[in-house]
């Protein structure tokens, strides 16, 4: 029994009673199963166990922490309405908003931030970290730290302008088609039925073995592939809107098809498009650092993020966690984007589950 | 009766269909390289006969309508022609592969089916409690990442630190089944994981959408126990909405094979395809997008007709 065994159960135990005495029962709950959960894990995984619980604990913590502080911070800077609207979200949504901001500066300030070039070598082979190297370098001697600075801005730039063209097309498409009507109607329709009848990942390989893989193919093969889906829901959308009586008279006024859907529809469809633009960007990304990860993405020596965790996949039969750095970035970008997402979906559907 | 087996077999014509505009799209998008094959493949360097003599050995010289249906009816015999770089006939290289994905798909079907159904039944129950809320955010945790960074963590955790499993997943003709098992866990388990989440999270919104209908809250109120509204009441009308889950997440399965293929060098028909891609050798190319596209529009098919079969409203589109 060391030191840092009993302090641990100390403290559990004494958070719990604290929560049992101010009646709060969801965290006393929670906090008197970890310490029963903990007799387990201590006895199968020994005081390494309990470090890592601890360590998972505090991280969980910190993040709730920063989540907490940052939305209060949102709430201080932003106008009134947005306040209100701040105010009701969930510390999973704010730590989403957080990681995406630290993520845009990473992005935007990559030179400033990033103590060497990306494609500069510095010193041998997976070198060590020294102080000199955050994380060590690569297999051709790059630093990996400042590699995944700029990979923030090459990776999640490179998403961003297919999901945003991908974007454009498909919601172009749909208002056009619950405008219009008609063949054009039908011939879009079935032209997405094709598209996304055919696995994502599967027409991306086809058509990257055919045309190469330089960034503007990637770009608009991947706004192709999933252009159809923001298509479906555009239509849908605004198929509701069309038939309401607000349009029937702009009809009668006079207006142009454009004019219907800048300013009719347009204004009147906003929060599922936005909620929809950032699951496209997730998948997107997915997907992109999927291609990258094959080999078929960014092409070296830029840094990306799905072509870091290919290269150094060696260090990891080492026991090395540095290649999983990269791919844990793309995850916590995803999942953060992912959080706001839910949010917003919530509260623009106005989806109360009892 | 008579209406339900038409209504099938319309949706299976649709499927047929599908799948025909998908193969001359595969087909002809080859037909969109510049210049053509023999000269993309030989490279700018080629001279204009070694080109030609690929161009006849391709039977390039015949118009490429003539070429789809050759390629097509020998598709459908389970024949792709020869590939670009090695020569060797691509259904050969391609028939034990492709079993080999699809054990590694049933195997992380298997596992995963039961696990997210009996998980998602659970989560949509105790819906809005700490443990959905920790659920959502594993779930989404686990959706969001790439299936290599699932991978790589299991190989280094269950791998490596540990050495309980195989971090490569080689197979040999004379493993008995268990070993194979053993070797194909992790590759089986990573599919398992983004399975898993996804199928949890929309059986959880399939049950949540049918605890919201009234008769449910009809049935509450007359007094009957919690776990007879649960079996009685609604699992019989969640079975329609269960089978499209599955259906759709085996599709899903399709694609993240290629991924977890690679990163455990399985010897499958995802990792054939990429390699194929980096040398340029179309045929093969064809052949896997073919295969991969034909099985994603099968099991959306099963969905649909699931669907049909499970719920009468569908029956009579309005």
């Amino acid at each position: 029994m060391s030191i840092f065994v009993i302090g641990y159960y100390a403290a559990l135990i004494a958070a719990s009673c604290l929560a049992a005495y101010y009646k709060k029962h969801g965290a006393f709950m929670l906090l008197f199963s970890l310490t029963l959960v903990s007799f387990i894990i201590g006895i199968i995984g020994g005081v390494p166990a309990l470090r890592a619980v601890t360590t998972f604990a505090g991280a969980l913590a910190l993040a709730a922490g920063t989540s907490y502080a940052f939305k209060e911070f949102l709430i201080l800077i932003s106008k009134p309405a947005l306040a209100k609207e701040l105010r009701t979200a969930p510390l999973t949504a704010s730590f989403g908003m957080f990681v995406i901001f630290t993520y845009a500066i990473a992005a935007i300030f990559a030179p400033w931030i990033a103590p060497h070039g990306e494609s500069e070598v510095i010193s041998s082979a997976f070198a060590p970290p020294d102080e000199n190297m955050l994380l060590g370098a690569d297999q051709l001697g790059r630093d990996i730290f400042s590699r995944i600075i700029y990979g923030a801005r090459n990776s999640v730039g490179l998403a961003l302008v297919a999901t945003l063209l991908a974007f454009f097309m498909g919601a172009f498409a749909g208002l056009m088609a619950a405008v219009k009507g008609g063949w054009f109607d039908q011939l879009m329709g079935r032209l997405a039925d094709v598209i996304m009848s055919i696995p994502s990942l599967i027409f991306a390989l086809l058509m990257l073995s055919i045309f190469g893989t330089n960034l503007g193919v990637i770009v608009i093969v991947v706004a192709v592939i999933y252009s159809p889906r923001v298509f479906r829901l555009t239509r849908a959308v605004a198929g509701n809107i069309v038939v309401m009586d607000y349009i029937e008279a702009a009809k009668l006024r006079g207006e142009g098809d454009w004019y219907l859907i800048r300013r009719e529809i347009l204004p009147n469809s906003t929060a599922p498009l936005v909620a929809e633009f950032g699951l496209e960007f997730c998948f997107v990304f997915l997907l992109i650092a999927g291609l990258s990860f094959l080999g078929l993405g960014i092409q070296p020596p830029t840094a990306d993020w799905g072509s870091m965790v290919r290269e150094n996949a060696t260090l990891i039969s080492f026991g090395d966690i540095t290649p999983l750095i990269p791919a844990a970035a793309i995850a916590l970008l995803t999942v953060a984007v992912n959080f706001v997402v839910d949010w917003m979906l919530f509260r623009s559907s106005g989806l109360k589950e009892q | 009766m008579g209406d339900l087996t038409s209504l099938v077999f319309k949706r299976l014509g649709l499927g047929l269909l599908t799948l025909l505009v998908v193969s001359i799209l595969i087909f002809f998008a080859v037909e969109l390289l510049p210049g053509d094959i023999a000269q993309a493949v030989l490279g700018q360097g080629a001279t204009e006969e070694t080109v030609n003599a690929m161009r006849q050995q391709l039977g390039l010289d015949r118009p490429a309508p003539v070429r789809y249906l050759d390629w097509l009816a020998g598709a459908v015999q389970g024949d792709f022609g020869v590939s670009l770089v090695s020569g060797d006939r691509v259904s050969s290289a391609i028939s034990e592969r492709f079993i080999n994905t699809l054990f590694l798909a049933a195997y992380a079907a298997a596992i995963a089916v039961p696990i997210s159904i009996v998980l998602g039944v659970v989560v949509a129950l105790l819906r809005n409690t700490l443990f959905d809320r920790v659920a959502n955010v594993l779930t989404l945790t686990s959706i969001s990442s790439p299936e290599f960074f699932l991978g790589y963590i299991l190989i280094l955790y269950l791998s490596v630190k540990t050495g309980m499993f195989p971090a490569l997943a080689s197979l040999k003709s004379d493993m008995g089944f268990f070993e194979l098992l053993h070797r194909t866990f992790l590759p089986a388990l990573t599919l398992v994981l983004v399975v898993t989440a996804h199928m949890m999270r929309m059986t959880r919104a399939a049950i949540i959408n049918l605890l919201a209908s009234p008769y449910i809250e009809m049935a509450r109120l007359k007094g009957t126990p919690p776990w007879k509204v649960i079996v009685r009441h609604a699992l019989p009308n969640a079975w329609a909405p269960i089978i499209n889950v599955v259906a759709l997440n085996l599709a899903y399965l399709i694609t993240g094979v290629v991924l977890v293929e690679v990163v455990f060098v399985y010897p499958g028909i995802g990792q054939l395809l990429v390699d194929a891609v980096a040398k340029r050798d179309f045929p093969i190319v064809q052949a896997c997008c073919l295969i991969f596209a034909a099985t994603f529009i099968l099991l959306n098919l099963m969905a649909d007709v699931g669907a049909i079969l499970t719920n009468p409203r569908l029956r009579h589109p309005k």
